[in-house]
């Protein structure tokens, strides 16, 4: 890479990826889910990650969340290397995982939603700070909740979404992962969620999105990573690659950067 | 009524009153459970300044439930029935219910894929319309037309794309015939730069004006002119297509298919292109914010855009002399990085002398103008007569 590459990079999204994996391979018993899988994340970008099902999707961001370890591979952070054991080490470096089942306590009111396990107020719990850090962050997000002080159970699908990402946001990651957020949603929550993603892409977070809707994965990411049946099959940056050759990818109906450089390599070894 | 001097009891009750009617209008309905806790007052005060609103005709109230208790579902009040607007840009839809006073009672908006097509987004546009009309307790007849500005030439009196090529998804259909088959509502369509003018027009920052020009800089770029105080839409309904005069014949190649169009050479793809090496922003969005941010790559490519369309500029003041030139788009939150580049050339190349010459101002509506300019459009369409040829009789 030259230099002048690298200096115009930077002032833009960084040159080099927050986060990179190479060749992460993973293993369930027989069966291989993900065979020398590639990514990388950039601050301020957001990356789509589509596949069809079974493709290793969710085992991949499993891997960045702490629930699985890879059989081999290696993870950088900020160029560092590291290893995501637990949970915990993940939320430790900055990741943060939003489910699609979401985890919400739906007898808790949004507030200590937003701080369970992290409550401000060393003896008693410090109410009103936590409702004031509330209010500001939904306020950054645009996020129409009507009260902070109504159930979880009592909010929209698409608001219980919101509350979710912003659960994520309170330990101030650099990388923030959402698995299917617009799945189930109706179509003004949606809005909403994606409205979402670009101010989590504004203020500078990278944003794996993970999304069978490819309508909103065009309306949203900067590029998008194909995986199929556990292997890269192709990365494709939105301006220039249309729907079909996504579609494609997905379903492997394509010659692919991968199979043309292949069989590039298989020229040049003979 | 006497105004209220500040820090009084009455004051204090205005404020409150403002702070009710804001809650509403961003969610679009409450219940008064839920104003209590958007706006921090008391249910006491809220439901009393409800009691008093509604009294008044400000605030509609309904009877509804929430987790199993009796509510009151406290909406704005409409005046005569509702209007729909719905905006679809290159990158974004936006859709607006307002009543026709102007007074918007619900909004939405979402970004759209590159390319989007016609059939899943005017869908799209449906289900979203039908969801807000939830939301303020309204019925779809009590629509009385919806307004749909698109960023293409739209022949009027079809209702039809008039330019193949320019929106690919979108080509050779009635957009208004598509819509009105959705939602059974009478359905006008016009370019969004002609609505984006008419709003600025009524509303923004050309008002008071008999003869303007507005400039929609953004992805694409296009112009809507209002003549002695009405929008020129000209034969077909072809004028105003600013982003396609000609700057230089042996120009880039523009998406039109001619060579050398302002937009191919100042639109938002080329500004993103000037900036292409390495890894370099990719949006026009960030370009606009990291210029606002002191960059100075992107700050040149900016000025460089403005230079060129501040000649494009000068032919349009040469030919129509327009009182104002008010900016809109994406590209106008730049404000000064564009307008002050902008101002200058086109003073270089007018013929008039520039104390004569239109003043250049940003846009006061910013990336809403265009869905207003669609709710008025349909107002006025809805109102003064007209069901003339909305849906073309087939």
């Amino acid at each position: 890479m030259t230099l002048v590459t690298e200096v115009s990079g930077d002032r833009h999204q960084s040159a080099r990826p927050v986060l990179t994996m190479r060749g992460i391979n993973k293993s369930f018993g027989a069966v291989r889910a993900l065979t020398d899988v590639d990514l990388d994340i950039h601050a301020g970008e957001v990356v789509a990650l589509v596949g069809d099902n079974g493709a290793g999707k969710s085992t991949l961001v499993k891997i960045l969340a702490g629930v699985h370890a890879q059989d081999s591979g290696e993870i950088t952070f900020d160029e560092k290397r590291v290893s995501i054991p637990s949970p915990a080490a993940s939320r430790e470096l900055g990741i943060a995982t939003v489910f699609q089942e979401l985890s919400l306590c739906d007898n808790l009111d949004v507030v200590s939603n937003l701080f369970l396990g992290r409550e401000i107020g060393a003896a008693a719990l410090d109410e009103v700070e936590m409702e004031k850090r509330s209010w500001e962050l939904l306020r950054q997000l645009s996020a129409k909740i009507p009260s902070v002080r109504v159930p979880v159970a009592s909010l929209s699908g698409g608001q219980r979404q919101t509350v979710a990402i912003a659960r994520s946001l309170i330990g101030e990651p650099t990388v923030v992962i959402l698995d299917e957020p617009t799945a189930a949603l109706g179509i003004a929550q949606t809005a909403e969620v994606l409205n979402l993603v670009e101010r989590l892409r504004e203020r500078g977070l990278g944003v794996v999105l993970i999304s069978h809707n490819l309508a909103d994965v065009q309306a949203v990411a900067d590029r998008v990573v194909v995986l199929r049946l556990g292997r890269n099959n192709g990365v494709f940056t939105v301006p220039d690659v249309s729907y079909e050759e996504i579609i494609a990818a997905i379903t492997g109906a394509t010659d692919t950067a991968i199979t043309a450089r292949d069989s590039r390599r298989g020229e040049e070894s003979r | 009524m006497t105004r209220a001097t500040p820090g009084s009891q009455t004051s204090l009750r205005e404020a409150n009153r403002a702070r009710i009617v804001d809650a509403i209008k961003r969610h679009g309905g409450l219940t008064q459970v839920e104003l209590a806790g958007a706006t921090g007052l008391s249910p006491a005060t809220v439901s009393n300044i409800v009691k008093e609103l509604t009294a008044s005709g400000v605030l509609h109230t309904t009877p509804s439930t929430r987790s199993g208790r009796r509510a009151q579902h406290v909406t704005l009040a409409r005046a005569l029935g509702i209007v729909a607007g719905v905006h679809f840009s290159q990158r974004h839809m936006r859709v607006a219910l307002s009543d026709v006073a102007n007074t918007v009672v619900a909004e939405h908006n979402m970004p759209l894929a590159k390319d989007h097509r016609a059939d899943n987004e005017l869908d799209k546009a449906t289900r979203l319309i039908a969801d807000m009309l939830d939301s303020v307790d309204a019925q779809m007849d009590e629509i009385l037309a919806v307004g749909i500005a698109v960023p293409a030439p739209v022949d009027i009196a079809t209702g039809e794309i008039s330019r193949s090529g320019l929106m690919r998804g979108w080509d050779g259909i009635s957009i208004a015939d598509l819509m009105h088959r959705r939602i059974k509502r009478p359905v006008y369509v016009d370019n969004e730069a002609n609505l984006g003018a008419l709003a600025e027009f009524r509303l923004g920052a050309a008002r008071g004006r008999t003869n303007v020009a507005y400039l929609r800089l953004g992805q694409g770029i296009g112009a809507g002119l209002i003549i002695n105080g009405a929008v020129f839409r000209g034969f077909s309904s072809g004028a105003g297509e600013f982003g396609h005069m000609t700057i230089d014949e042996h120009g880039p190649l523009c998406r039109c298919g001619n060579r050398g169009c302002l937009e191919a050479i100042a639109g938002g793809p080329a500004i993103l292109d000037s900036l292409r090496e390495g890894n370099g922003p990719g949006k026009l969005s960030d370009v606009i914010v990291h210029a606002i941010a002191g960059d100075p790559l992107c700050t040149r490519a900016i000025a460089d855009a403005a230079r060129h369309i501040g000649i494009a500029a000068a032919n349009v003041v040469n030919l129509i002399a327009p009182e104002r030139i008010v900016v809109g788009g994406e590209l106008a939150r730049a404000g000064e990085l564009l307008l002050g580049p902008l101002r200058h050339s086109l003073e270089r190349s007018v013929v008039m002398s520039t104390d004569k010459v239109a003043d250049i101002v940003q846009g006061q509506l910013g990336e809403r103008a265009e869905l207003m300019g669609a709710v008025l459009y349909a107002i006025d369409r809805a109102t003064i007569g007209g069901d003339d040829y909305s849906i073309p009789l087939s």
